[in-house]
Protein backbone atom coordinates (compact mmCIF):
# COMPACT_ATOMS: atom_id res chain seq x y z
CA UNK A 1 0.00 0.00 0.00
CA UNK A 2 1.22 3.28 -1.21
CA UNK A 3 0.40 6.26 1.73
CA UNK A 4 1.15 7.05 5.17
CA UNK A 5 0.68 3.76 7.69
CA UNK A 6 -2.36 4.38 9.89
CA UNK A 7 -4.21 3.51 12.77
CA UNK A 8 -7.30 3.39 14.42
CA UNK A 9 -6.80 5.23 18.00
CA UNK A 10 -10.38 5.54 19.65
CA UNK A 11 -13.53 3.78 19.17
CA UNK A 12 -17.10 4.21 20.17
CA UNK A 13 -20.75 2.40 19.65
CA UNK A 14 -24.15 2.67 21.51
CA UNK A 15 -26.41 0.72 23.16
CA UNK A 16 -28.01 -1.32 20.21
CA UNK A 17 -32.02 -1.57 20.59
CA UNK A 18 -34.57 -1.49 18.55
CA UNK A 19 -35.91 1.20 19.66
CA UNK A 20 -34.32 4.75 20.88
CA UNK A 21 -37.35 7.09 20.73
CA UNK A 22 -36.11 8.82 23.85
CA UNK A 23 -33.72 10.50 21.05
CA UNK A 24 -33.26 12.10 17.48
CA UNK A 25 -30.63 10.59 15.13
CA UNK A 26 -28.36 13.23 15.46
CA UNK A 27 -28.26 12.69 19.29
CA UNK A 28 -27.75 8.99 18.76
CA UNK A 29 -24.28 9.47 16.69
CA UNK A 30 -23.19 11.66 19.04
CA UNK A 31 -23.46 8.81 21.58
CA UNK A 32 -21.11 6.92 19.23
CA UNK A 33 -18.90 9.83 18.52
CA UNK A 34 -18.33 10.80 21.99
CA UNK A 35 -17.43 7.82 23.48
CA UNK A 36 -15.07 7.66 20.35
CA UNK A 37 -13.43 11.16 21.37
CA UNK A 38 -13.51 9.69 24.92
CA UNK A 39 -11.33 6.80 23.64
CA UNK A 40 -9.45 8.64 21.38
CA UNK A 41 -8.62 11.41 24.58
CA UNK A 42 -9.65 13.89 22.36
CA UNK A 43 -12.49 16.38 21.84
CA UNK A 44 -13.58 17.23 18.56
CA UNK A 45 -11.80 20.18 18.76
CA UNK A 46 -8.67 17.54 17.49
CA UNK A 47 -10.50 16.44 14.80
CA UNK A 48 -9.37 17.92 11.31
CA UNK A 49 -11.77 15.52 9.38
CA UNK A 50 -15.14 13.82 9.41
CA UNK A 51 -16.73 10.91 7.03
CA UNK A 52 -20.12 10.36 8.03
CA UNK A 53 -23.12 8.23 6.33
CA UNK A 54 -26.13 5.83 6.62
CA UNK A 55 -28.09 4.10 4.23
CA UNK A 56 -30.64 6.95 4.01
CA UNK A 57 -33.79 4.87 2.56
CA UNK A 58 -33.80 3.31 5.91
CA UNK A 59 -33.93 6.28 8.23
CA UNK A 60 -36.20 8.86 5.73
CA UNK A 61 -33.75 11.60 5.65
CA UNK A 62 -32.08 12.90 2.57
CA UNK A 63 -28.57 14.24 2.86
CA UNK A 64 -28.48 13.97 6.61
CA UNK A 65 -25.41 15.30 7.48
CA UNK A 66 -27.27 18.88 6.62
CA UNK A 67 -28.48 18.45 9.71
CA UNK A 68 -26.08 15.94 11.93
CA UNK A 69 -22.78 18.01 11.40
CA UNK A 70 -23.86 20.61 13.47
CA UNK A 71 -25.44 18.44 15.77
CA UNK A 72 -22.20 16.61 16.83
CA UNK A 73 -20.16 20.04 16.78
CA UNK A 74 -18.33 18.92 13.51
CA UNK A 75 -19.50 22.31 11.60
CA UNK A 76 -16.47 23.90 9.29
CA UNK A 77 -14.27 20.75 9.19
CA UNK A 78 -13.68 19.02 6.03
CA UNK A 79 -15.63 16.12 5.08
CA UNK A 80 -18.16 14.47 3.43
CA UNK A 81 -21.54 11.90 3.52
CA UNK A 82 -20.90 8.46 2.04
CA UNK A 83 -23.95 6.08 0.85
CA UNK A 84 -23.98 2.67 -0.07
CA UNK A 85 -26.56 0.28 0.56
CA UNK A 86 -25.28 -2.14 3.71
CA UNK A 87 -21.38 -1.27 2.99
CA UNK A 88 -22.64 2.67 4.08
CA UNK A 89 -20.03 1.55 6.91
CA UNK A 90 -18.04 0.18 5.12
CA UNK A 91 -17.39 2.70 2.83
CA UNK A 92 -17.23 5.93 5.50
CA UNK A 93 -14.43 3.75 7.12
CA UNK A 94 -12.43 2.93 4.24
CA UNK A 95 -12.52 6.47 3.04
CA UNK A 96 -11.85 7.71 6.54
CA UNK A 97 -8.63 5.54 6.10
CA UNK A 98 -7.53 6.69 2.73
CA UNK A 99 -8.07 10.43 4.23
CA UNK A 100 -5.26 9.41 7.38
CA UNK A 101 -3.23 7.61 4.47
CA UNK A 102 -2.97 10.40 2.34
CA UNK A 103 -1.54 12.61 4.53
CA UNK A 104 -3.59 15.56 4.53
CA UNK A 105 -5.35 14.79 8.10
CA UNK A 106 -4.16 14.31 11.20
CA UNK A 107 -6.81 12.71 13.34
CA UNK A 108 -10.16 11.72 10.85
CA UNK A 109 -13.31 10.69 12.58
CA UNK A 110 -15.57 8.23 10.82
CA UNK A 111 -19.33 7.56 11.91
CA UNK A 112 -21.97 6.09 10.57
CA UNK A 113 -25.78 5.26 12.47
CA UNK A 114 -28.86 3.93 11.01
CA UNK A 115 -32.33 4.58 13.19
CA UNK A 116 -34.40 2.00 11.62
CA UNK A 117 -37.32 2.54 14.52
CA UNK A 118 -38.21 5.20 12.28
CA UNK A 119 -39.09 3.87 9.34
CA UNK A 120 -40.74 0.61 9.96
CA UNK A 121 -41.47 -1.50 6.73
CA UNK A 122 -39.15 0.88 4.44
CA UNK A 123 -36.70 -1.69 4.40
CA UNK A 124 -36.36 -5.53 4.64
CA UNK A 125 -39.93 -6.06 3.06
CA UNK A 126 -39.22 -5.56 -0.28
CA UNK A 127 -39.06 -3.08 -3.13
CA UNK A 128 -37.94 -3.02 -6.55
CA UNK A 129 -34.26 -3.87 -6.00
CA UNK A 130 -31.39 -2.61 -8.00
CA UNK A 131 -33.21 -2.13 -11.20
CA UNK A 132 -36.64 -1.71 -11.68
CA UNK A 133 -36.57 -3.09 -14.97
CA UNK A 134 -34.74 -6.22 -14.32
CA UNK A 135 -35.71 -7.26 -10.32
CA UNK A 136 -39.18 -5.40 -10.38
CA UNK A 137 -41.30 -7.74 -10.63
CA UNK A 138 -40.81 -9.69 -7.78
CA UNK A 139 -40.66 -8.76 -3.98
CA UNK A 140 -36.36 -8.28 -3.43
CA UNK A 141 -35.14 -7.83 -0.13
CA UNK A 142 -32.89 -9.48 2.15
CA UNK A 143 -34.33 -12.27 3.24
CA UNK A 144 -35.32 -13.27 -0.29
CA UNK A 145 -31.87 -12.75 -1.50
CA UNK A 146 -30.46 -14.94 1.43
CA UNK A 147 -33.23 -17.91 0.79
CA UNK A 148 -32.11 -18.14 -2.68
CA UNK A 149 -28.56 -18.15 -1.41
CA UNK A 150 -28.80 -20.31 1.17
CA UNK A 151 -30.87 -22.84 -1.08
CA UNK A 152 -28.46 -22.94 -3.28
CA UNK A 153 -25.77 -23.13 -0.71
CA UNK A 154 -27.86 -26.46 0.63
CA UNK A 155 -27.94 -27.84 -2.78
CA UNK A 156 -23.73 -27.80 -3.17
CA UNK A 157 -23.07 -28.80 0.09
CA UNK A 158 -24.95 -31.37 1.96
CA UNK A 159 -25.75 -28.90 4.80
CA UNK A 160 -29.05 -29.49 6.22
CA UNK A 161 -31.62 -27.57 8.54
CA UNK A 162 -29.99 -28.23 11.33
CA UNK A 163 -26.50 -27.20 10.77
CA UNK A 164 -28.48 -23.71 9.34
CA UNK A 165 -29.90 -23.45 13.45
CA UNK A 166 -26.42 -24.35 14.79
CA UNK A 167 -24.71 -21.39 13.05
CA UNK A 168 -27.93 -18.99 14.82
CA UNK A 169 -27.40 -20.83 18.07
CA UNK A 170 -23.23 -19.98 18.25
CA UNK A 171 -24.25 -16.41 17.19
CA UNK A 172 -26.82 -16.00 20.20
CA UNK A 173 -24.41 -17.83 22.41
CA UNK A 174 -21.62 -15.07 21.47
CA UNK A 175 -23.91 -12.16 21.31
CA UNK A 176 -25.32 -13.15 25.29
CA UNK A 177 -21.48 -12.11 26.11
CA UNK A 178 -22.09 -8.83 24.70
CA UNK A 179 -23.32 -5.94 26.66
CA UNK A 180 -23.87 -3.53 23.27
CA UNK A 181 -25.41 -6.31 21.35
CA UNK A 182 -29.32 -5.76 20.66
CA UNK A 183 -30.92 -9.88 20.73
CA UNK A 184 -29.54 -12.04 23.64
CA UNK A 185 -32.54 -14.37 23.25
CA UNK A 186 -31.11 -18.22 24.47
CA UNK A 187 -31.22 -20.30 21.31
CA UNK A 188 -31.71 -23.97 21.14
CA UNK A 189 -30.97 -25.95 17.44
CA UNK A 190 -35.19 -26.61 18.58
CA UNK A 191 -36.64 -23.12 18.85
CA UNK A 192 -34.58 -21.57 15.47
CA UNK A 193 -35.54 -24.80 13.66
CA UNK A 194 -39.89 -24.11 14.77
CA UNK A 195 -39.18 -20.86 13.93
CA UNK A 196 -41.87 -18.56 11.47
CA UNK A 197 -40.52 -19.75 8.29
CA UNK A 198 -40.20 -16.54 6.04
CA UNK A 199 -39.00 -18.27 2.45
CA UNK A 200 -37.59 -21.46 2.99
CA UNK A 201 -34.91 -22.16 4.72
CA UNK A 202 -35.07 -18.79 5.97
CA UNK A 203 -36.49 -18.18 9.11
CA UNK A 204 -37.30 -15.48 10.75
CA UNK A 205 -34.43 -15.85 13.49
CA UNK A 206 -31.75 -16.71 10.73
CA UNK A 207 -32.71 -12.91 9.40
CA UNK A 208 -30.85 -9.87 10.76
CA UNK A 209 -32.82 -7.20 13.27
CA UNK A 210 -33.81 -3.25 13.03
CA UNK A 211 -31.55 -1.83 14.88
CA UNK A 212 -30.91 1.71 16.58
CA UNK A 213 -27.50 2.56 16.75
CA UNK A 214 -24.14 4.51 15.52
CA UNK A 215 -20.62 3.58 15.96
CA UNK A 216 -17.85 5.88 15.28
CA UNK A 217 -13.69 5.66 14.89
CA UNK A 218 -10.69 7.55 15.11
CA UNK A 219 -7.95 7.09 12.81
CA UNK A 220 -4.70 8.81 12.48
CA UNK A 221 -1.43 8.78 10.08
CA UNK A 222 1.44 6.45 12.05
CA UNK A 223 3.58 9.35 13.94
CA UNK A 224 0.22 11.24 15.51
CA UNK A 225 -0.68 7.80 16.36
CA UNK A 226 1.32 7.05 19.01
CA UNK A 227 1.41 10.63 20.25
CA UNK A 228 -2.26 9.90 21.08
CA UNK A 229 -2.56 6.42 22.32
CA UNK A 230 -0.46 3.00 23.66
CA UNK A 231 -3.03 1.00 22.03
CA UNK A 232 -3.17 1.68 18.31
CA UNK A 233 -4.73 -0.87 15.94
CA UNK A 234 -2.93 -0.91 12.78
CA UNK A 235 -5.09 -0.73 9.15
CA UNK A 236 -2.76 -3.35 7.80
CA UNK A 237 -4.71 -2.95 4.55
CA UNK A 238 -8.41 -2.52 3.62
CA UNK A 239 -9.51 -2.87 0.05
CA UNK A 240 -13.54 -1.99 -1.59
CA UNK A 241 -14.87 -3.53 -3.75
CA UNK A 242 -17.76 -3.34 -5.98
CA UNK A 243 -20.42 -5.93 -6.67
CA UNK A 244 -20.08 -6.23 -10.84
CA UNK A 245 -20.96 -9.25 -12.57
CA UNK A 246 -24.73 -9.99 -11.55
CA UNK A 247 -27.85 -7.80 -11.12
CA UNK A 248 -30.60 -10.78 -10.97
CA UNK A 249 -30.31 -13.71 -8.51
CA UNK A 250 -30.54 -16.10 -11.27
CA UNK A 251 -27.46 -14.93 -12.82
CA UNK A 252 -24.94 -16.12 -9.66
CA UNK A 253 -26.51 -17.37 -7.01
CA UNK A 254 -23.35 -16.81 -4.65
CA UNK A 255 -22.64 -13.71 -6.17
CA UNK A 256 -20.44 -11.88 -4.34
CA UNK A 257 -16.68 -9.84 -3.97
CA UNK A 258 -15.80 -10.88 -0.24
CA UNK A 259 -13.25 -14.43 -1.66
CA UNK A 260 -12.07 -11.84 -3.84
CA UNK A 261 -11.21 -9.01 -1.75
CA UNK A 262 -9.61 -10.86 1.00
CA UNK A 263 -7.46 -12.94 -1.91
CA UNK A 264 -6.01 -9.59 -3.02
CA UNK A 265 -4.82 -8.15 0.27
CA UNK A 266 -4.27 -11.59 1.95
CA UNK A 267 -1.80 -11.54 -1.11
CA UNK A 268 -0.33 -8.17 -0.62
CA UNK A 269 0.16 -9.08 3.32
CA UNK A 270 1.69 -12.37 2.73
CA UNK A 271 -0.98 -14.17 4.45
CA UNK A 272 -0.72 -17.54 2.96
CA UNK A 273 -3.04 -19.57 6.10
CA UNK A 274 -5.48 -16.87 7.05
CA UNK A 275 -7.29 -19.49 9.76
CA UNK A 276 -3.87 -19.29 11.25
CA UNK A 277 -2.26 -16.06 10.63
CA UNK A 278 -6.00 -13.91 11.36
CA UNK A 279 -6.94 -14.62 15.52
CA UNK A 280 -10.23 -12.60 15.21
CA UNK A 281 -13.25 -12.36 12.82
CA UNK A 282 -15.97 -9.86 12.15
CA UNK A 283 -17.65 -10.71 9.17
CA UNK A 284 -20.82 -8.94 8.13
CA UNK A 285 -23.71 -11.86 7.78
CA UNK A 286 -26.80 -10.39 7.07
CA UNK A 287 -28.43 -13.87 7.69
CA UNK A 288 -27.13 -16.50 10.25
CA UNK A 289 -26.98 -18.89 7.10
CA UNK A 290 -24.43 -16.09 5.52
CA UNK A 291 -21.87 -17.08 7.69
CA UNK A 292 -21.32 -20.38 6.22
CA UNK A 293 -20.41 -19.28 3.13
CA UNK A 294 -18.46 -16.24 4.36
CA UNK A 295 -16.67 -18.72 6.10
CA UNK A 296 -15.32 -20.22 3.05
CA UNK A 297 -14.64 -16.99 1.11
CA UNK A 298 -12.66 -15.57 4.06
CA UNK A 299 -10.47 -18.84 4.12
CA UNK A 300 -11.67 -20.35 6.83
CA UNK A 301 -13.11 -23.73 5.62
CA UNK A 302 -13.07 -25.55 2.22
CA UNK A 303 -15.54 -24.87 -0.65
CA UNK A 304 -19.06 -26.10 0.65
CA UNK A 305 -17.40 -27.26 3.63
CA UNK A 306 -17.92 -25.04 6.58
CA UNK A 307 -21.14 -26.37 7.79
CA UNK A 308 -19.22 -29.33 9.53
CA UNK A 309 -17.12 -27.17 11.81
CA UNK A 310 -20.31 -26.19 13.11
CA UNK A 311 -21.20 -29.82 13.53
CA UNK A 312 -17.58 -30.19 15.09
CA UNK A 313 -18.39 -27.56 17.37
CA UNK A 314 -15.21 -25.77 16.31
CA UNK A 315 -16.92 -22.47 15.90
CA UNK A 316 -17.06 -19.96 18.87
CA UNK A 317 -15.17 -17.28 21.09
CA UNK A 318 -12.87 -20.21 23.13
CA UNK A 319 -12.94 -22.59 19.67
CA UNK A 320 -10.43 -23.07 16.99
CA UNK A 321 -12.65 -20.48 15.17
CA UNK A 322 -13.68 -17.46 16.89
CA UNK A 323 -15.82 -16.10 14.20
CA UNK A 324 -18.07 -13.28 15.15
CA UNK A 325 -17.55 -12.97 18.24
CA UNK A 326 -19.48 -10.08 19.19
CA UNK A 327 -22.64 -12.15 18.26
CA UNK A 328 -22.64 -10.69 14.72
CA UNK A 329 -25.22 -8.90 12.47
CA UNK A 330 -28.28 -11.57 13.15
CA UNK A 331 -27.49 -9.84 16.75
CA UNK A 332 -27.42 -6.33 15.99
CA UNK A 333 -28.24 -4.71 12.70
CA UNK A 334 -28.25 -1.08 12.44
CA UNK A 335 -27.93 -1.24 9.01
CA UNK A 336 -25.50 1.49 7.97
CA UNK A 337 -23.46 1.63 10.93
CA UNK A 338 -22.90 -2.32 11.10
CA UNK A 339 -20.01 -2.47 9.15
CA UNK A 340 -18.13 0.13 11.19
CA UNK A 341 -19.77 -1.72 14.06
CA UNK A 342 -17.44 -4.89 12.73
CA UNK A 343 -14.46 -2.61 12.61
CA UNK A 344 -14.63 -1.59 16.17
CA UNK A 345 -15.38 -4.94 17.32
CA UNK A 346 -12.59 -6.52 15.52
CA UNK A 347 -10.38 -3.02 16.99
CA UNK A 348 -11.40 -4.14 20.40
CA UNK A 349 -10.69 -7.82 19.92
CA UNK A 350 -6.77 -6.63 19.11
CA UNK A 351 -6.66 -4.38 21.98
CA UNK A 352 -8.16 -7.06 24.35
CA UNK A 353 -10.63 -4.64 25.32
CA UNK A 354 -13.84 -6.71 24.13
CA UNK A 355 -14.32 -7.78 27.84
CA UNK A 356 -17.46 -10.72 28.21
CA UNK A 357 -16.79 -11.84 24.57
CA UNK A 358 -12.94 -10.97 24.23
CA UNK A 359 -11.19 -14.39 22.39
CA UNK A 360 -8.61 -15.67 24.64
CA UNK A 361 -5.04 -15.16 23.59
CA UNK A 362 -2.84 -12.37 22.04
CA UNK A 363 -5.09 -11.39 18.88
CA UNK A 364 -2.38 -10.00 16.92
CA UNK A 365 -4.88 -9.83 13.22
CA UNK A 366 -8.31 -9.34 12.97
CA UNK A 367 -10.60 -9.15 10.07
CA UNK A 368 -13.26 -7.09 9.60
CA UNK A 369 -15.86 -7.12 6.87
CA UNK A 370 -18.97 -4.89 5.08
CA UNK A 371 -21.48 -6.69 2.82
CA UNK A 372 -24.35 -4.67 0.42
CA UNK A 373 -26.66 -5.10 -2.29
CA UNK A 374 -26.09 -8.25 -3.76
CA UNK A 375 -22.45 -9.06 -2.70
CA UNK A 376 -20.67 -6.10 -2.38
CA UNK A 377 -17.96 -6.26 0.41
CA UNK A 378 -15.48 -3.84 2.01
CA UNK A 379 -12.66 -5.79 3.59
CA UNK A 380 -9.80 -4.22 6.62
CA UNK A 381 -7.17 -6.11 7.92
CA UNK A 382 -6.26 -4.49 11.39
CA UNK A 383 -3.12 -5.68 12.90
CA UNK A 384 -1.76 -4.83 16.94
CA UNK A 385 1.85 -4.45 15.97
CA UNK A 386 3.45 -2.88 12.92
CA UNK B 1 -46.12 28.58 31.32
CA UNK B 2 -44.48 25.82 30.37
CA UNK B 3 -45.65 22.39 32.20
CA UNK B 4 -42.20 20.58 32.78
CA UNK B 5 -43.34 17.02 31.38
CA UNK B 6 -41.56 14.47 29.57
CA UNK B 7 -44.17 13.93 26.33
CA UNK B 8 -44.73 10.13 26.25
CA UNK B 9 -43.78 9.38 23.00
CA UNK B 10 -41.27 12.33 21.39
CA UNK B 11 -41.71 10.95 17.96
CA UNK B 12 -43.77 12.82 15.29
CA UNK B 13 -45.39 10.48 12.46
CA UNK B 14 -45.16 11.84 8.42
CA UNK B 15 -46.23 9.72 5.91
CA UNK B 16 -45.09 10.17 2.01
CA UNK B 17 -48.36 9.62 -0.09
CA UNK B 18 -46.95 10.01 -3.54
CA UNK B 19 -46.69 8.53 -7.03
CA UNK B 20 -43.35 9.00 -8.85
CA UNK B 21 -43.01 7.34 -12.64
CA UNK B 22 -39.79 6.79 -14.09
CA UNK B 23 -39.09 6.56 -17.46
CA UNK B 24 -35.60 4.70 -17.98
CA UNK B 25 -33.77 4.32 -20.98
CA UNK B 26 -33.58 0.62 -21.47
CA UNK B 27 -30.39 1.92 -24.11
CA UNK B 28 -28.80 -1.35 -26.03
CA UNK B 29 -30.57 -3.35 -23.84
CA UNK B 30 -33.95 -2.20 -25.66
CA UNK B 31 -33.14 -5.41 -28.32
CA UNK B 32 -34.14 -7.58 -25.26
CA UNK B 33 -37.22 -6.02 -24.83
CA UNK B 34 -38.03 -5.94 -28.24
CA UNK B 35 -37.46 -10.05 -28.77
CA UNK B 36 -39.48 -10.00 -25.45
CA UNK B 37 -42.75 -8.41 -27.39
CA UNK B 38 -41.84 -10.59 -30.34
CA UNK B 39 -42.30 -13.67 -27.78
CA UNK B 40 -38.46 -14.74 -27.81
CA UNK B 41 -35.75 -13.91 -25.14
CA UNK B 42 -32.28 -13.17 -26.37
CA UNK B 43 -28.83 -12.45 -24.78
CA UNK B 44 -25.68 -11.11 -25.05
CA UNK B 45 -22.67 -13.85 -25.70
CA UNK B 46 -19.15 -13.26 -24.83
CA UNK B 47 -16.61 -13.48 -27.38
CA UNK B 48 -14.00 -15.20 -24.87
CA UNK B 49 -15.69 -18.18 -23.00
CA UNK B 50 -18.86 -17.99 -24.46
CA UNK B 51 -21.15 -17.31 -21.76
CA UNK B 52 -24.70 -15.98 -22.45
CA UNK B 53 -25.97 -13.12 -19.94
CA UNK B 54 -29.00 -11.79 -19.03
CA UNK B 55 -29.50 -8.61 -18.32
CA UNK B 56 -27.39 -8.90 -21.57
CA UNK B 57 -24.44 -6.41 -20.98
CA UNK B 58 -22.11 -4.55 -23.83
CA UNK B 59 -18.85 -5.68 -22.20
CA UNK B 60 -18.63 -8.86 -20.40
CA UNK B 61 -18.29 -8.31 -16.60
CA UNK B 62 -15.47 -11.30 -16.31
CA UNK B 63 -13.18 -10.50 -19.33
CA UNK B 64 -14.21 -7.01 -20.10
CA UNK B 65 -14.47 -7.35 -23.84
CA UNK B 66 -17.34 -5.99 -26.02
CA UNK B 67 -20.55 -8.08 -26.23
CA UNK B 68 -21.73 -7.57 -30.37
CA UNK B 69 -23.81 -11.17 -30.62
CA UNK B 70 -27.32 -11.85 -29.30
CA UNK B 71 -28.21 -15.38 -28.97
CA UNK B 72 -31.78 -16.72 -28.60
CA UNK B 73 -31.91 -18.64 -25.78
CA UNK B 74 -35.05 -20.89 -26.74
CA UNK B 75 -38.46 -21.22 -24.35
CA UNK B 76 -37.24 -23.97 -21.92
CA UNK B 77 -34.83 -24.06 -18.92
CA UNK B 78 -33.55 -26.15 -16.38
CA UNK B 79 -34.54 -25.53 -12.81
CA UNK B 80 -31.49 -24.50 -10.39
CA UNK B 81 -33.47 -22.91 -7.78
CA UNK B 82 -37.43 -22.12 -6.67
CA UNK B 83 -38.35 -20.49 -3.17
CA UNK B 84 -41.76 -19.40 -1.76
CA UNK B 85 -42.07 -16.27 0.21
CA UNK B 86 -44.83 -17.30 3.70
CA UNK B 87 -45.29 -13.47 4.69
CA UNK B 88 -46.81 -10.35 3.24
CA UNK B 89 -43.97 -8.11 1.27
CA UNK B 90 -44.41 -4.93 -1.31
CA UNK B 91 -45.39 -5.40 -4.40
CA UNK B 92 -42.96 -2.69 -6.30
CA UNK B 93 -45.76 -2.17 -9.32
CA UNK B 94 -48.60 -0.95 -6.96
CA UNK B 95 -46.85 -0.37 -3.67
CA UNK B 96 -49.15 -2.62 -1.58
CA UNK B 97 -48.68 -4.75 0.91
CA UNK B 98 -49.46 -8.49 -0.42
CA UNK B 99 -49.38 -12.18 -0.04
CA UNK B 100 -47.54 -14.42 -2.62
CA UNK B 101 -48.68 -17.72 -3.79
CA UNK B 102 -46.27 -18.71 -6.60
CA UNK B 103 -42.66 -19.69 -5.79
CA UNK B 104 -40.06 -17.27 -7.42
CA UNK B 105 -37.58 -19.85 -9.56
CA UNK B 106 -34.48 -19.51 -10.88
CA UNK B 107 -33.92 -20.93 -14.35
CA UNK B 108 -30.75 -22.14 -16.73
CA UNK B 109 -32.37 -21.51 -20.28
CA UNK B 110 -31.28 -23.90 -23.31
CA UNK B 111 -28.44 -21.15 -24.71
CA UNK B 112 -27.32 -20.76 -21.34
CA UNK B 113 -27.89 -17.93 -20.07
CA UNK B 114 -29.58 -17.54 -16.46
CA UNK B 115 -33.31 -15.30 -15.31
CA UNK B 116 -35.50 -15.40 -12.64
CA UNK B 117 -39.13 -16.07 -12.92
CA UNK B 118 -42.68 -17.05 -11.58
CA UNK B 119 -43.57 -20.64 -11.32
CA UNK B 120 -47.32 -22.52 -12.02
CA UNK B 121 -46.39 -25.08 -9.68
CA UNK B 122 -46.95 -23.80 -6.20
CA UNK B 123 -46.05 -27.28 -3.90
CA UNK B 124 -42.18 -26.45 -3.72
CA UNK B 125 -41.71 -30.11 -2.99
CA UNK B 126 -42.50 -30.84 -6.49
CA UNK B 127 -39.61 -28.36 -7.87
CA UNK B 128 -36.28 -30.46 -7.76
CA UNK B 129 -33.28 -28.59 -9.06
CA UNK B 130 -32.75 -29.98 -12.79
CA UNK B 131 -36.06 -30.46 -14.06
CA UNK B 132 -37.54 -29.04 -17.37
CA UNK B 133 -39.71 -25.75 -17.62
CA UNK B 134 -41.27 -24.06 -20.04
CA UNK B 135 -41.76 -20.64 -20.76
CA UNK B 136 -46.04 -18.99 -20.59
CA UNK B 137 -46.06 -15.85 -22.33
CA UNK B 138 -48.94 -13.48 -22.25
CA UNK B 139 -51.16 -12.67 -25.40
CA UNK B 140 -48.77 -10.73 -27.81
CA UNK B 141 -50.91 -7.74 -27.77
CA UNK B 142 -50.58 -7.63 -23.84
CA UNK B 143 -46.96 -7.37 -23.84
CA UNK B 144 -44.78 -4.16 -23.57
CA UNK B 145 -41.71 -5.62 -23.47
CA UNK B 146 -40.64 -6.25 -19.94
CA UNK B 147 -39.56 -9.38 -18.15
CA UNK B 148 -43.11 -10.21 -16.80
CA UNK B 149 -44.36 -10.76 -20.45
CA UNK B 150 -43.85 -13.79 -19.38
CA UNK B 151 -46.27 -14.76 -17.22
CA UNK B 152 -44.81 -18.00 -15.42
CA UNK B 153 -42.69 -21.04 -16.24
CA UNK B 154 -44.64 -24.13 -15.95
CA UNK B 155 -43.08 -27.75 -15.57
CA UNK B 156 -42.84 -29.80 -19.11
Amino acid sequence: MNGERIAIVGVGQTVHKSKRTDINTAELCAEAVEAALADAQMTMKDIDCVILGSFEPADGYSGPDKWIVPEIGAVGKAGFEMQNVGTTGGVVAATGFNMAASGLFQNVLCVAWQKMDEAAGAFGRGGGGANEYWTGQFPMSPITNFARRTYDYMTRSGCTEEHLAMVRVKQDQCAQRNKNAQLKLGLTVEKVMNDFLLAWPIRRLHMCPTTAGSAAIVVCPEKRAKKVTKKPVWVEDWFTCHQGGALTMAEDPQASTLGYACRKIYKRCGITNPKKEINAWEVYEPASTAELRWMEEVGVAEDYKAWKLFEQGKVGIEKEIPFNPSGGVTATNPIGATPVVRVVEASLQIRGDAEEHQVPGTINRALATAYGGQGENVVFLLKKTL
Amino acid sequence: MLKKEEPQDPSVAFRYPRVITYKHSLGYQSKFAHALKMGRIIATKCPVDGRCTIPPRIVCPMHHVKQTEWVDQGQRGKLLSAFKINFPMFDSRTGDLKSWETPIVSIELEGGARMDGWCSETDTEKLKPGMVLEAVWRPAEERQGRVDDILYWKPV
